[in-house]
């Protein structure tokens, strides 16, 4: 009797393999293996301009929205589309951002144009960018902004899901008017401002965040220093600017952190 | 030896998908954009990680596993089967819940987590069949 499928100690052996097969599936494990390897490496070594889509020329302008830092002079403005929950953009915001800031914008080789993207997957988003617009009430939008991406963890629709008293706290820390922030907070102030922005992204067609305009291109993603780098570059190339972002080339500017929001 | 085959493309797609997430490549093959919405939203990281690390983890257990079995000495090892069955069966749960939550957390669906899925029940009913004693 042979054994039942499944249920007894060993199974029928099966018909012994000829060299043939196995030599056949060596084979083909070596031609997945390498159509694999070379597929990754052609995909990670592409210029960054290939994974840049132009921006639709018909859509409007982003003009005088979001939260603006950066010399108003900058020859190239690079705007973001962030939603403050989203993990991408806090690895953006921790891993590349410093660097832009530093080598990029302290130079006045761009101005960053922040505009708030909220996305409906995230709970506790719209309080975020509500917090962010409120602490630019006070002149400290970028504090918040770093303050909340440095804690997303801690306010996130996992953590909790009432983040208010956690933005309130943040707003002590950053040393704004307690009192003024609150009542911002608590009355929704900024929720028309937000849902404006948020209306701008749609416009603008983003579909992912971080989303980024460099010189008339949408990237997505949280990019590294170097591409993003080199998608800033190109963007000055076109635009003939004069200004060399390598090395200590760059131009001593003075480094004016404005900041406008509208 | 399919199942190797299987998990050893399984291995690679889930490598584009990491290194995407980790910034190394540019924009995702994938034709609607709904792949970008699913990998950058908020269940694109697990424990730390990204979830497509994740999943190159899982593929290439499955494709060490096969190999062995692949083997003559271990062709007939009820105990290697087993442990196919169980990791397969756990792709497949958790595949589960990564696309209930890009039905209905995210509203959005990735080509690639598409094809990832087809290949985590292709394994498991593989695993079955084998088990069963095909």
């Amino acid at each position: 009797m042979s054994p039942t499928p499944g249920k007894g100690k060993r199974r029928q052996p099966p018909p012994r393999r000829t060299k043939n097969s196995t030599r056949i599936f060596y084979l083909a494990l070596a031609v997945i293996a390498v159509a694999g390897v070379g597929a990754l490496t052609w995909m990670s070594r592409r210029p960054a301009e290939t994974f840049a889509s132009p921006v639709d020329s018909t859509l409007p302008k982003v003009q005088s929205n979001g939260y603006v830092m950066g010399s108003a002079t900058a020859p190239l403005e690079v705007i973001e589309f962030g939603d403050f929950e989203c993990p991408s953009c806090e690895r953006f915001a921790s891993l590349t951002e410093p660097d832009v800031r530093s080598r990029l914008i302290d130079k006045g080789v761009i101005r960053m144009r922040w505009i708030d993207f909220p996305l409906s997957m995230h709970r506790n988003t719209w309080p975020a960018s509500r917090a962010a617009a409120c602490a630019d009430e006070q002149g400290k939008f970028w504090q918040m902004h770093d303050a909340l991406f440095q804690t997303q963890d801690q306010w996130n629709g996992e953590a909790t899901s009432n983040p208010n008293p956690f933005f309130k706290k943040l707003a002590g820390q950053i040393g704004l008017n307690q009192q003024q922030f609150d009542q911002c907070v608590d009355t929704k102030k900024m929720q028309a401002k937000v849902q404006a922005h948020e209306q701008l992204a749609i416009g603008q067609r983003i579909q992912a965040t971080p989303s980024f305009i460099i010189g008339g291109k949408i990237v997505e993603g949280p990019r590294p220093y170097d591409e993003f780098k080199s998608l800033v570059d190109s963007a000055l190339a076109k635009s003939g600017s004069p200004i060399a972002t390598a090395g200590t080339k760059a131009p001593a500017k003075p480094t004016t952190k404005t900041r406008s929001s509208r | 030896m399919l199942m190797a085959l299987i998990a050893l493309i399984g291995v690679f797609v889930s490598l584009y998908l990491t290194l995407y997430k980790l910034g190394y490549i540019g924009t995702l093959v994938c034709g609607t954009g709904a792949c970008e919405t699913v990998q950058l939203s908020r269940w694109g990281d697990f424990l730390g990680l990204p979830v497509a690390a994740w999943g190159a983890g899982y593929y290439l257990l499955v494709f060490v596993l096969c190999v062995g079995g692949s083997q003559e000495r271990y062709e007939l090892s009820r105990g290697l089967s087993l442990a196919i069955l169980l990791v397969t069966g756990w792709g497949v749960l958790f595949t589960a819940w990564l696309t209930y939550l890009e039905l209905f957390r995210i509203h959005a669906i990735c080509r690639w987590c598409v094809g990832s899925a087809s290949m985590v029940v292709m394994l498991f009913a593989l695993a079955v069949w084998d088990w069963a004693g095909g």
